[in-house]
């Protein structure tokens, strides 16, 4: 009896795992779903819509964010400051209304390319705290003239690092005095301390973006493109949860809800992105969002009337047997927290001094869409936030 | 009725071979998991690092004792290798109870329902005589038992029956069979497993295919396991069955390794006697190795006495709760998966992929000044990802933070939760009244009616 019994199950095993493989045969001949990409650049030249393929193409997505979006956007940002740089040399030398003039065009030239790279946070970027050091605010003011006046101070210490990039930068163009013939004067005096410190804040940052530059070797970039695991180290995981945190805290919090006082008694309008400059904190924010929207929707830097895939197509690709789409929601609310920015005073600290209520308006359509990106997009990509994991059920 | 319940009590035996092996699969499997959990560095980042713990209701009295918590995990290795061993077994079965369950008790975020299974089995294990035959107890005493009333046997089987059968009824519903979720959402992003993960599980028909057979294994195995006839080929479906839960969410942790080796009470007797002639030979091997003496060992017969019938009333009693407590959920309104009132303690293992955002807004109520709280000032990532989704704990938190600003010196406070929260692949949709404070209600058996309805109707049991 036992022994029937055993023959019995030992069959069976046999015919289930007979079936299991019958299975996969079919599976590979008859079900290759058809991926149309970008659906909105069918004409560009990507090489995402041509491809037939059962699953999506995880590599080719990491391959266009490193090729197209991430690393041309740190050479235009290296660019853009050697350029800095030169203006701000002949500035120093010869200081004026016009060099000045020249030098604050070429200051937010450069701080405008920054905001496409603030969100990969990857790598050796995040190692040497890139991002804090290249965009922390509000400047510690204190500090900078501390700085200038003693001439004795590390900028490679996280105790400066509130004291230099582009808002140390902001302080020395536009609050060092009352008006533009009081900070040209700054800069005139014999031994120009203030034009030696805002050379050496621009040399630094040129120092730590060829570095993050060179991280990006090719053997690096090879290992970031075959990472396509779904894992917590994977690139995509890694860039996908970086996206988001920044979307969250360099984006959101950042540049509306702390300066609108979301997270304090009152509104804190000095804490806007170059507050001393006053006028160019909705600029920047809008360039921020551009760029969001861009890495989403996977447009090259270069060229956004190119993509190639993104977030949005590997979303449509899970979701495709579902009705209601996420990937357009998340678009459409982009496109609502572009109406609402274009609508504020393009200085923010007036905004919030004036109607503080527009900037809360505004931080509940961002955060509509922090709630899509870590909601429902990380449970529809099954991707989880790098928790200390524990056993799940 | 009477005579055939007393005639079962009385007459029925079983070999105690069979508690035996139990006994040593367990103990042994709770050894390792216990080293497990502490090599992967789970007790600091799970009971020392948070400043605050969230408990279970009727159990706020619980301490986590800090840093002393150490001792307890200690306590759990020592208490399970003795059980292994049969050594002072029902000292030690009572100790591992009592020390893991009141680990359990400390913190619901790691609640999971294998814990819970484990507690259950610890349980019913302080009533059963499984260390009296081969174990160091009965090679100290020279004493040993040749039968066992198969009472005792069967209520650890109809333990895992009911937890089989609770699991496989709770899938009945119109998400798991109707929509394959959210198992097509799981599946479908394990791509990167080698040979299916492009292909077969991506495609929907696997999806289906996976959730019904899943379904109707959970139903179906307890009765497959418990008939003579098929025990064999059900057993093997145990093993396959867990084992691609073990492919597919590697983070199932030892969920797969308890059913599995739990499964083995099913077979008769003949096959745990010879699991354990297999290892008395090995250690007689070692006994000639060290050149030990062998006690002879006397076999007794189960005496009944009075004690007896206390113990099998009590684990009656015990399982008609099991039987009863899943359900209690019919008593509140509302969808099940989404308020999770009464989800918990029910063998709803992985049914869900539920996930939110729940911020917390601190408001005077006589100025109207507000503001709002960084959750990671006061929890740890996983806490303030499982708080973010159940009611319970966002309740809980609201009344730490209430006491927290309080104790700040804050007036007159007011909390309000904004939360959203997307539940198998649907949009999120708000999850609590953001106008009702939460300082207003306390933990309780009622109906929270703090909580939104779900937009949608999932149907089914």
């Amino acid at each position: 009896m036992k022994k029937y019994n055993l023959l019995f199950a030992l069959s069976i095993f046999l015919i289930s795992t007979q079936c299991s493989s019958d299975l996969e045969e079919i599976d590979t001949e008859t079900t290759i779903t058809e991926l149309t990409a970008s659906t909105d650049n069918d004409n560009s030249n990507s090489t995402s819509q041509t491809a037939v393929v059962s699953s999506f193409d995880h590599e080719q997505m990491l391959t266009n964010w490193a090729d197209n979006i991430i690393i041309p956007s740190i050479i235009n940002f290296e660019n853009s400051l050697v350029k800095l740089k030169n203006s701000a040399s002949i500035f120093v030398n010869e200081p004026s209304n016009e060099t000045l003039s020249v030098l604050k065009e070429e200051w937010l030239n450069s701080f405008l390319k920054w905001q496409h790279l603030e969100m990969f946070d990857v790598g050796l970027a995040e190692e040497i705290y890139y991002k804090n050091r290249i965009n922390l605010y509000p400047a510690n003011v204190n500090r900078i003239e501390n700085n200038i006046s003693n001439q004795n101070y590390d900028l490679n210490a996280s105790s400066n690092f509130s004291s230099q990039g582009f808002n140390g930068l902001d302080y020395l163009l536009f609050g060092i005095g009352q008006n533009e013939e009081e900070i040209i004067l700054k800069y005139t005096s014999e031994d120009s301390k203030y034009g030696k410190y805002f050379l050496e804040i621009i040399d630094k940052m040129i120092e730590l973006t060829t570095q993050v530059k060179d991280s990006w070797d090719d053997e690096f970039r090879d290992e970031f493109i075959k990472s396509t695991d779904n894992t917590s180290t994977s690139s995509i995981n890694q860039v996908i949860n970086d996206f988001i945190f920044y979307f969250e805290k360099g984006y959101r919090a950042n540049k509306i809800a702390i300066p609108a006082g979301r997270y304090s008694d009152g509104p804190l309008p000095d804490r806007i992105e170059a507050y001393h400059g006053k006028k160019y904190s909705k600029i920047l924010i809008l360039e921020a969002t551009d760029a969001i929207d861009n890495f989403y929707n996977g447009r090259f830097s270069n060229d956004i009337t190119s993509s190639g895939l993104s977030i949005n197509d590997y979303l449509s690709y899970m979701e495709s047997d579902q009705d209601d789409k996420l990937a357009e929601k998340i678009n459409e609310q982009l496109k609502k927290i572009k109406t609402k920015l274009t609508e504020l005073n393009t200085d923010f600290s007036e905004q919030i001094r004036q109607d503080n209520l527009e900037m809360l308006i505004t931080y509940d359509i961002i955060q509509a869409n922090v709630v899509f990106l870590k909601v429902n997009l990380l449970q529809k990509l099954n991707i989880n936030i790098d928790y200390a994991d524990a056993d799940g059920d | 009725m009477y005579k055939i319940i007393h005639n079962y009590y009385s007459k029925k035996k079983g070999h105690p071979s069979t508690l035996a092996f139990f006994r040593i699969t367990f103990g042994g499997l709770m050894f390792f998991s216990t080293l497990r959990f502490w090599s992967k560095d789970w007790i600091e980042s799970l009971y020392i690092k948070p400043v605050f713990h969230f408990k279970y209701y009727g159990f706020e009295w619980v301490n986590d004792f800090g840093v002393y918590i150490y001792l307890l995990f200690i306590i759990c290795l020592i208490s399970s290798m003795f059980v292994a061993l049969g050594y002072k077994y029902r000292a030690s079965i009572i100790t591992f109870f009592l020390v893991f369950t009141y680990i359990e008790l400390i913190d619901k975020t790691t609640y999971l329902n294998h814990y819970y299974l484990t507690s259950c089995i610890a349980f019913i294990m302080c009533f059963l005589p499984a260390g009296k035959y081969f174990s160091l107890d009965s090679y100290i005493t020279g004493e040993s038992l040749d039968k066992i009333p198969v009472w005792t046997i069967d209520s650890l089987k109809l333990f895992i029956c009911l937890v089989y059968f609770f699991a496989g009824i709770a899938k009945i519903n119109s998400d798991w069979l109707v929509e394959a979720q959210p198992l097509s959402l799981w599946l479908k992003s394990k791509y990167d497993l080698p040979i299916i993960g492009q292909n077969l599980l991506q495609l929907k028909e696997t999806h289906y295919l996976a959730s019904w057979f899943a379904m109707l294994y959970d139903v179906l195995i307890p009765f497959f396991l418990l008939f003579k006839r098929t025990k064999y080929i059900a057993f093997i479906f145990v093993i396959i069955f867990h084992a691609l839960t073990k492919v597919f969410f590697p983070s199932i942790g030892m969920f797969p390794y308890i059913m599995i080796s739990s499964a083995v009470i099913f077979f008769d007797a003949s096959l745990h006697i010879k699991l354990l002639n297999f290892i008395r030979l090995i250690i007689k091997k070692l006994q000639l190795f060290l050149g030990l003496k062998i006690n002879e060992i006397r076999l007794n017969k189960f005496i009944i006495t009075k004690n007896n019938r206390v113990v099998f009333l009590s684990l009656s009693c015990f399982l008609l709760f099991q039987l009863i407590f899943p359900f209690r959920y019919i008593l509140y309104p509302g969808e099940l998966f989404w308020n999770e009132q009464g989800y918990r303690f029910s063998w709803r293992v992985m049914l869900v992929e539920k996930r939110g955002y729940t911020t917390f807004k601190i408001q005077d109520s006589i100025t109207k000044k507000f503001f709002y709280v960084r959750n990671k000032d006061f929890l740890t990532p996983f806490q303030e990802k499982q708080m973010s989704f159940q009611p319970d704990f966002i309740l809980e938190y609201a009344h730490y933070l209430g006491e927290h600003f309080k104790s700040q010196g804050h007036e007159n406070i007011q909390i309000f939760a904004d939360s959203f929260v997307a539940l198998n692949g649907r949009i999120n949709q708000r999850f609590i009244d953001p106008d009702f404070n939460l300082l207003n209600t306390q933990e309780s058996f009622y109906n929270k009616n703090w909580i939104l309805p779900l937009n949608d109707k999932i149907k089914g049991l």
